[in-house]
């Protein structure tokens, strides 16, 4: 992994056990878009759709269904390829990479569907995810998820919803990515569910960058320390004022 | 009257060339009525993957059916050309509503190959279960047994060939209706997000049955011509392996347009043609020219003659703008 | 009459030996790279021609079925990297359309090289096993025995190396597989030149069993294609089961009613999928080509 001399000075130090990377907040942009159109064969999706992600914040991206918002996370994965714009990543275009590329450059991507591979284990599916990032250290992701450790045997299928997400969000933290695109990650999920994953939600913001779609306001509300709000392809409004957040004024841009 | 030229201005072009070819190259005919014939079968393949986005690797049986109905008629039972061909749509009509309901109801890569089965069944059933009626492969013959039909004698090649035009002509202005139709437009729905039409209350099933069965009208309307114009059936005419040729030639001309199937159809017979006079082995040859159309012309013959034609239409413009 | 019926069961096990064999490539085509690819029957001639060259040349047949295996494998990993990798992600029906060109032009190779008419191929030995009172020929069930083991082989490798799990979750969800940062397109080579290797092989083994022809693929891609419909896609277990149910009603049925051997796999396929659109292990929702 090359990384730009410099960019990272200050924004990464080790935490007092050594043993995970704490994230401090700063102005360094660890992710900037630029203009980025996407289209799906004719339809046009999104339209000149610019933003910035400085390192260690926590980005909420709120909008109704059909925004635009997955296309965006999509094409930052690179899962879908923009007709036009620039997507920097730590300062380095990864615009025309494919998608396992940007995964091990550190930008990781847990999907709206909640899939874990259903015939694969949970031991399998973690293994997967460190085959490809070379990084065996699984205390360290799980420690946020003690139950997993618990159904380490139990295939991917006979989870939880939640217990889905734990597993998502422990295999994308394989590989100490230092941006994670969630999307959606509390949907469909019961209220006590999403009080657990709070905690997780800290625990990652601490350790990585963290965009996250939400539809729901009031969790945006506790988390968030910017809010971007999409509309129709577009994003319409920019809200980083913790007051306003809290007060859910980005509500009437939706 | 206006609106009606525009559905009749297209297929009258159409045939109004071929009839200029058929005098141009007389002794062509026999392959323009080969072209006329297998480009309504392509047609009704083309309503399936053209605008339903459904693959069948079983075409050759709905054209089967086709045949063998008009032609065990003609060789068992009367003698009427016009109700041998009334017989095979009928059946290509049964076809459809009875298998219909069983195979639409699998997903995409299912439904090709079930199609694939049911072929080399059909052929199966006139090899050797109906032997007694179809003699297998020695086929049926029966010309012989076909009555001068009034005003055209569709038994004479040369009046037949007129019987295909009037059909081409017909059948490519329904085509160029359905095309712009609601119907046209559900199965295109139906071919880009189903989940959607479903939502918005259509009821997808019978949308497909409907093309479905259109489909096995068309192919068996050219299996019957087929039957008629060569005044013989045999079992080739089902061979699973003949699929192919289909799918070769919707996706030569450019999938989903009213034109495409009528310039596949030509592309790959003419190709055929050319290339068996020329080389004996016409398998390595068509396979390198489909790999090519398919990466270098992804919109078939029809798609790039109308680039081309924007293209020129443009340029025209541009040089009309700049000449004021 | 007995006798007849247990020759008919052991033929019948080497019938499904080559299915199986043959079939791998179309199920996990179908299922990990969601492509139809009906070329897989180019290296199941290619193996066969390649262990008729050889035999006739050196009299060899170990030494032509590995050749056989080997140069099918080789065509396998050309057609990958040079055209497949195009052709991943497009639409079925184009996919279909390319690999079927890519047949034919396999058999215009074949004509080429051999020429079309069919030519035999020796058996690599005609011992008899005498079982309860039948006399079968060992060859046949070796083919069998070979086809099981393929199997178990394959099947430690899905279950217990990295790849395996990579190509059984890439089954489920490739772009997943792609999100945790693997390269699923080395994956997929890998897994295309095993699969065309074994097709290769299965050629090479059926070549003395039912001569060579240049057409050979074409009669062998309709029952290779019933066999993974029928076990469902990208299942390796419904391959198997299904290659063993075939193998069967083609051998026993056809000893039945001679019919039978050509139909049957047909019939069973039908009521089958009437009933379970998606084969016997096949796993719903998992059909591409259309939005589930």
């Amino acid at each position: 992994m090359t990384r730009k001399s410099g960019a990272a000075t200050g924004s990464l130090k080790p935490s007092e056990n050594g043993k995970h990377v704490m994230i401090e907040k700063s102005n360094e942009r660890i992710l900037e878009v630029k203009e980025l159109s996407v289209s799906y064969k004719t339809l046009h999706v999104l339209f000149d759709v610019s933003l910035e992600i400085q390192t260690g914040e926590v980005v909420v991206v709120v909008g109704r269904n059909g925004a635009g918002k997955t296309t965006l996370f999509r094409t930052v994965a690179g899962f879908l390829k923009q007709d036009s714009g620039t997507i920097l990543f730590k300062g380095e275009d990864i615009g025309h990479l494919p998608s396992y590329e940007v995964a091990l450059k550190g930008l990781k991507y847990i999907q709206q569907d909640k899939h874990v591979f259903a015939d694969l284990t949970v031991r399998e599916n973690l293994e997967l995810g460190s085959y490809a990032t070379k990084d065996y250290d699984w205390d360290r992701v799980l420690e946020h998820f003690p139950k997993l450790k618990t159904l380490m045997d139990r295939k991917g299928g006979n989870l939880s919803g939640g217990e889905r997400q734990m597993l998502l969000m422990a295999q994308s933290l394989l590989g100490k990515p230092e941006l994670v695109l969630m999307d959606e990650p509390t949907e469909g999920l019961a209220p006590h569910v999403i009080e657990d994953l709070k905690g997780a939600f800290k625990k990652i913001s601490e350790q990585s960058t963290l965009v996250i779609i939400e539809q729901n306001l009031p969790l945006t509300a506790e988390v968030a320390h910017r809010v971007y709000a999409m509309k129709e392809g577009k994003i319409v409004a920019e809200v980083a004022d913790k007051k306003e957040i809290q007060d859910l004024a980005f509500e009437k841009y939706l | 009257m206006d609106k009606l030229s525009r559905y009749l201005r297209g297929p009258l072009t159409l045939v109004v060339l071929i009839v200029i070819a058929r005098y141009f190259f007389p002794n062509k005919m026999t392959f323009l009525v080969e072209i006329t014939t297998f480009s309504i079968y392509i047609i009704a393949n083309d309503i399936l993957y053209g605008y339903m986005g459904m693959v069948s690797f079983g075409q050759p049986f709905y054209l089967g059916v086709g045949a063998y109905a008009s032609a065990i008629y003609l060789a068992h039972i009367g003698n009427n050309i016009l109700v041998a061909i009334a017989l095979a749509l009928l059946m290509g009509l049964i076809a459809g509503l009875i298998l219909g309901p069983a195979f639409i109801r699998l997903r995409g890569d299912y439904f090709a190959l079930i199609n694939a089965a049911t072929c080399a069944m059909g052929l199966f059933l006139v090899e050797k279960i109906l032997y007694p009626i179809t003699r297998g492969d020695d086929g049926l013959w029966y010309r012989s047994r076909m009555h001068a039909t009034p005003l055209l004698d569709l038994r004479k090649p040369d009046q037949f060939f007129w019987f295909a035009m009037i059909v081409l002509f017909v059948v490519m202005i329904w085509y160029t209706w359905l095309d712009r139709s609601a119907m046209g437009a559900s199965f295109r729905a139906i071919k880009v997000n189903e989940n959607k039409m479903k939502f918005l209350g259509y009821d997808t099933f019978k949308i497909r049955w409907t093309g479905y069965t259109l489909m096995c009208i068309l192919a068996a309307l050219a299996g019957s011509m087929y039957a008629i114009n060569y005044g013989f059936v045999n079992p080739s005419i089902t061979e699973p392996a003949r699929a192919a040729e289909v799918l070769v030639a919707t996706l030569l001309g450019g999938a989903g347009s009213v034109y495409g199937p009528f310039f596949g159809t030509f592309a790959f017979l003419g190709l055929k043609d050319l290339v068996s006079t020329f080389v004996s082995r016409w398998e390595l040859a068509v396979g390198v020219l489909t790999i090519i159309v398919c990466f270098k012309f992804s919109g078939g013959v029809w798609g790039t003659i109308q680039t081309i034609g924007a293209k020129i239409r443009s340029r025209g413009k541009a040089s009309a703008q700049s000449a004021t | 009459m007995l006798e007849l019926y247990i020759s008919a069961v052991v033929f019948g096990l080497g019938i499904s030996g080559i299915l199986f064999l043959v079939s791998i490539g179309i199920s996990i085509g179908f299922g990990l790279m969601r492509i139809v690819n009906m070329e897989q029957m180019v290296y199941y001639t290619f193996g066969a021609y390649l262990t008729f060259a050889l035999v006739s040349a050196t009299g060899s047949f170990v030494l032509g079925l590995i050749c056989g295996t080997a140069a099918a494998a080789v065509a396998g990993f050309i057609v990958e990297t040079q055209l497949l990798r195009k052709v991943y992600g497009k639409e079925l029906m184009f996919t279909m359309v390319v690999t079927f060109s890519v047949f034919l032009i396999g058999i215009g190779i074949v004509q080429y090289v051999f020429g079309l008419a069919s030519k035999p191929v020796g058996m690599p030995f005609h011992t008899i096993v005498h079982m309860l009172g039948a006399k079968i020929p060992l060859y046949r069930l070796m083919v069998f025995v070979i086809g099981m083991l393929v199997y178990v082989f394959i099947n430690l490798m899905l279950n217990k190396t990295i790849a395996g799990k990579a190509i059984r979750a890439g089954i489920e969800n490739p772009d997943q597989v792609r999100g945790l940062g693997i390269n699923l397109g080395r994956i997929f080579t890998v897994t295309f030149v095993i699969a065309s290797g074994l097709a290769g092989f299965g050629g090479a083994l059926n070549s003395p069993l039912v001569g060579v022809t240049p057409y050979m693929g074409f009669d062998m891609l309709l029952f290779a294609f019933i066999t993974v419909i029928l076990g469902g896609l990208g299942s390796i277990k419904g391959t198997l089961v299904s290659a063993l149910i075939l193998g069967q009603v083609i051998s026993v049925g056809g000893t039945i009613y001679a019919p039978l051997a050509f139909v049957g796999p047909f019939m069973v396929m039908f009521i089958v999928i009437l009933f379970k659109p998606t084969g016997l292990y096949g796993v719903r929702g998992r059909a591409f080509g259309f939005e589930e």
